[in-house]
């Protein structure tokens, strides 16, 4: 009896889904073996970590907090891939949300719900002004956009420090604009309307891919562009299009986090958001409705971190923990290619 | 090389160069090989005959160490081998010329050649590899450009390249997967001239193919499979065509004169449906591939485009469907000039387009067979319902392009790329016939595909012609484009040499116009 392993030229989905799920139990399991061996009690911290957000009504609206937004980044990226585009962007699209959604409710005075209207129409606007010109370079230039979105964060980063702490400034704080007079009614505790809002989002696009002629549309140009042109298909408008969609959502993520959760802006609002938005897009597997499943668990890995962060451990620490649950997820999705095979001599 | 085994060196004890022993491979529901025993000796040119997904490519596959085999044994020269990757297998003397190159596009000739081998000088420029290049090509009596990039050059040419990178290796035994199907007669007769030259030497060649005439022609033994078994081993003195066509398929195939039309069949109209007049195109590396064409199509008629891959056939099938823009001149379908509009007006002109490359420009290969499948009336109903897309009558639509195909498919689901090459060139044929009301560009139809399906291929073509439709067949099997052509167009270098009616066609004489001799009495027939 020989063993032999041996590549295949497809996986299942569900072998893929298990090589997710050990990726991450794997990860989760080497994160308490280093904790063990630093000298902390990896049974209690998890106890902790548990009883303090899923088990505790203030904890699950703590990450309800984390989780909208992440969902919309990641909702964001996923789109992107659905034409055949890498946003890495999200980040800064998100600052460029919040910075417009801020300038509304700060300088347009307007009734709350009238300022709510205008300011998610902003966020929508400036996160696809923000892609707009990767978008035209990657559609008429063949510009990678990759490097082109992945630039612009650090000036929607930069810009944003340097409104909140300079000329929009507010006196009281010197790092923060005042506080923003529309806001987004919440219904349960933190948990604001723009929570079920963002869920239905994701619902009705996942919806309008698979069910609309254009959807099937940036499916097949996605795929295969030089197919899709062959079919008739105008690829490159719908590149345009859906790549402004993906800038759209990371700003509505920007509009949402100021006008429901935050109440203004300051510099460093994104929390990375829109980086990690890339890992909820990649664990989601370019499914939509999958992005809701991923976005909770991310959403649930950063709000355990903050959670140790009070029990003493670092930053860094839940940096390491996220990494290594994309590293372990990169290599299961390589293994779930391949098979281990019996010989029969 | 190994000099001192000599010709024909099939003397008892010799052990056979290659004996694969009971191999089989499973593959999840399928059985791609069971129990196949081959003996391959030296000095002998062994063919490997079968339908599509008989099992060749995996057998093949399992030889040259890109599969493992799930049972059986590799011998070399009398000792059990295991290749655990390609690499291994060209450290043994394995090399194979593969249907889909395996070439780096952005690389040139001079390059790919280079590519991976030791005996690529350590410090080099592009000028020696070039010289190294060209004189292999010498030798080996391969015509390549050493300084082209392999993506500006034609499928004829990168299959030229594949060769000639095989063979400076020092392969002792040479595997090819249909390597004439890009050649012309007169290049196919240089490369059997070379792999006779290189079997005298003692070493070994696995002949691919799915042209009978010319594995006869060709090979000393002859190994037949069917659905990943064994059936024979002949030689190849002993078998005719008609024998191997029917051991390969299990039954009889006629291949025949399918000019005449049933007395119910639509009659060819008096006024073309095709008018073409001063079309010149420009290829993708922005130089002139199409030169001032004019001709033709009547509605029931099917005009042959003959001539040696490489000459203008993808420019003119695309520029006939749309997909590539004309740099001047004038296409007319059914009295409309067709300028400036694109694939997807053509299409909705009634026009199908079968591409020379279906996996990279007819088909998403990631994408589930449905999709696939739909991809010319998604935008109409019942597919379409207003702007929705009707994921039910999606998959009703590819259940029934996959039966008038014949293609079984036990998941519509699955990536489009599972599918065996044969099966993909089905489904794309007839979800092409199904919006060819008007004209169908048929670009190879036929290529890579054994007699049964070829066969079932032409029927189609010609079942649409008798419905009305006109068909621009490309091809590079002359006896197709005999059997089934009004006329027949050379095409040479962009440039129509002359149509000829196809009655008493003297061959010898459209060799000629391939190779770039004008017809003398060539002229617009219509």
């Amino acid at each position: 009896m020989a063993y032999r392993i041996q590549r295949l030229p497809s996986s299942t989905p569900l072998i893929a889904f298990a090589a997710r799920v050990i990726a991450v139990v794997l990860a989760l399991l080497v994160t308490a073996l280093i904790l063990a061996v630093t000298g902390h009690n990896p049974v209690e911290l998890a106890g902790e970590v548990l009883s303090s957000s899923l088990f505790d009504s203030f904890g699950l609206q703590d990450l309800g907090v984390i989780f909208m937004p992440l969902m919309l980044t990641g909702l964001s990226v996923a789109i992107g891939q659905q034409i055949g585009a890498w946003n890495i962007g999200a980040e800064g699209q998100f600052y460029a949300g919040a910075f417009a959604a801020t300038a509304i409710g700060l300088f347009i005075p307007a009734p709350v719900w009238l300022s709510l209207i205008l300011m998610g129409v902003g966020g929508f606007a400036a996160g696809a002004i923000w892609i707009l010109v990767p978008t035209l370079a990657k559609a008429y230039a063949d510009v990678s956009e990759l490097i082109s979105t992945l630039l612009l964060n650090f000036v929607a980063a930069l810009l944003v420090y340097y409104v909140a702490t300079g000329p929009w400034h507010d006196r009281m704080t010197n790092s923060a604009t005042p506080k923003v007079p529309a806001e987004i009614p919440e219904f349960w505790g933190a948990i604001h309307w723009g929570f079920p809002v963002a869920i239905l989002l994701a619902i009705v696009l996942a919806l309008v891919l698979s069910n609309t002629k254009w959807g099937y549309e940036v499916r097949l140009s996605g795929s295969n562009p030089s197919a899709a042109k062959y079919a008739g298909i105008p690829v490159r408008r719908h590149l345009i299009m859906v790549m402004l969609l993906s800038g759209a959502i990371a700003g509505f993520a920007g509009m949402l986090e100021v006008a429901g959760t935050v109440h203004r802006l300051q510099g460093g609002i994104s929390n990375n958001y829109g980086y990690i938005g890339i890992m909820v897009a990649v664990l989601a597997r370019g499914s939509l409705v999958g992005v809701i499943f991923t976005g909770a668990f991310m959403a649930f890995i950063q709000n355990s971190g903050i959670i140790l962060q009070t029990q003493g451990l670092t930053t860094s620490a839940v940096l390491a923990m996220t990494g290594l649950i994309l590293f372990l997820t990169a290599i299961g999705e390589e293994l779930s290619y391949y098979r281990v095979t019996r010989d029969r001599v | 090389m190994q000099d001192e085994i000599p010709a024909a060196a099939s003397s008892p004890g010799t052990p056979p160069r290659v004996y694969l022993k009971g191999i089989a491979k499973y593959f999840p529901g399928v059985i791609a090989n069971e129990n196949v025993d081959i003996e391959v000796l030296p000095g002998e040119i062994h063919a490997l005959l079968g339908e599509n997904g008989a099992g060749k490519s995996t057998l093949m596959n399992i030889l040259t160490g890109i599969y493992q085999p799930d049972a059986g044994e590799i011998i070399i020269d009398g000792y059990a081998r295991q290749f655990a990757s390609p690499v291994q297998a060209i450290a043994a003397g394995i090399g194979m010329v593969h249907q889909h190159f395996k070439l780096v596009q952005a690389f040139t000739v001079a390059e790919n050649i280079h590519l991976g081998w030791d005996e690529t000088p350590k410090r080099t420029s592009a000028a020696v590899l070039e010289a190294r290049t060209a004189e292999l090509a010498k030798a080996f009596n391969l015509q390549v450009k050493p300084g082209a990039r392999v993506s500006d050059l034609s499928t004829g040419e990168q299959q030229r390249v594949e060769i000639l990178r095989v063979l400076s290796r020092n392969a002792k035994i040479l595997i090819l997967d249909e390597p004439t199907a890009v050649l012309t007669p007169a290049e196919a007769r240089e490369l059997f001239r070379a792999l006779r030259d290189f079997v005298s030497r003692g070493n070994s060649v696995i002949f691919i193919s799915h042209k009978l005439d010319e594995v006869l022609e060709i090979s000393d033994r002859i190994s037949i499979l069917r659905q990943g078994r064994k059936i024979a081993t002949e030689k190849s003195a002993d078998c005719d065509p008609r024998m191997l066509a029917k051991l390969m398929v299990g039954r009889d195939i006629v291949l025949d004169d399918m000019r005449g039309r049933a007395a119910s069949a639509k009659p060819m109209s008096a006024e073309p449906v095709l008018k073409v007049s001063g079309l010149s195109a420009l290829g993708d590396n922005g130089l002139p591939a199409l030169h001032d064409m004019k001709f033709s199509l009547r509605a029931g008629e099917i005009l042959g485009i003959a001539g040696v891959a490489g000459n203008g056939q993808r420019e003119l099938s695309q520029v006939l469907t749309g997909v590539r823009p004309a740099s001047s001149g004038e296409i007319v379908i059914a009295g409309k000039t067709m300028a400036g509009l694109k694939a997807g007006e053509f299409a909705a002109a009634g026009i199908g387009h079968i591409p020379e490359d279906r996996l990279h420009s007819g088909l998403a290969p990631a994408m589930s067979i449905t999709t696939n499948a739909v991809m010319r009336e998604y935008d109409r109903p019942p597919v379409a319902k207003g702007g929705f897309f009707s994921r039910d009558a999606a998959g009703k639509l590819a259940r029934e392009i996959a039966s008038a195909a014949d293609v079984a498919i036990p998941d519509f689901a699955m990536p489009i790329r599972n599918l065996s090459g044969g099966n993909q060139q089905r489904l794309v044929a007839r979800r092409e016939m199904r919006i060819a009301d008007r004209i169908l560009v048929a670009a190879y139809p036929s290529r890579g595909l054994d007699v049964g399906a070829i066969n079932t291929m032409l029927r189609y073509i010609v079942e649409l012609r008798d419905a009305g439709a006109g068909v621009i067949l490309i091809s590079e099997e002359l006896e197709e484009l005999l059997n089934l052509s009004d006329r027949i167009a050379v095409l040479y270098e962009g440039r129509i040499m002359g149509i000829l009616d196809n009655d008493n066609l003297d061959i010898d004489e459209i060799g000629l116009m391939m190779g770039g001799r004008v017809h003398a009495t060539a002229g617009e027939a219509a």
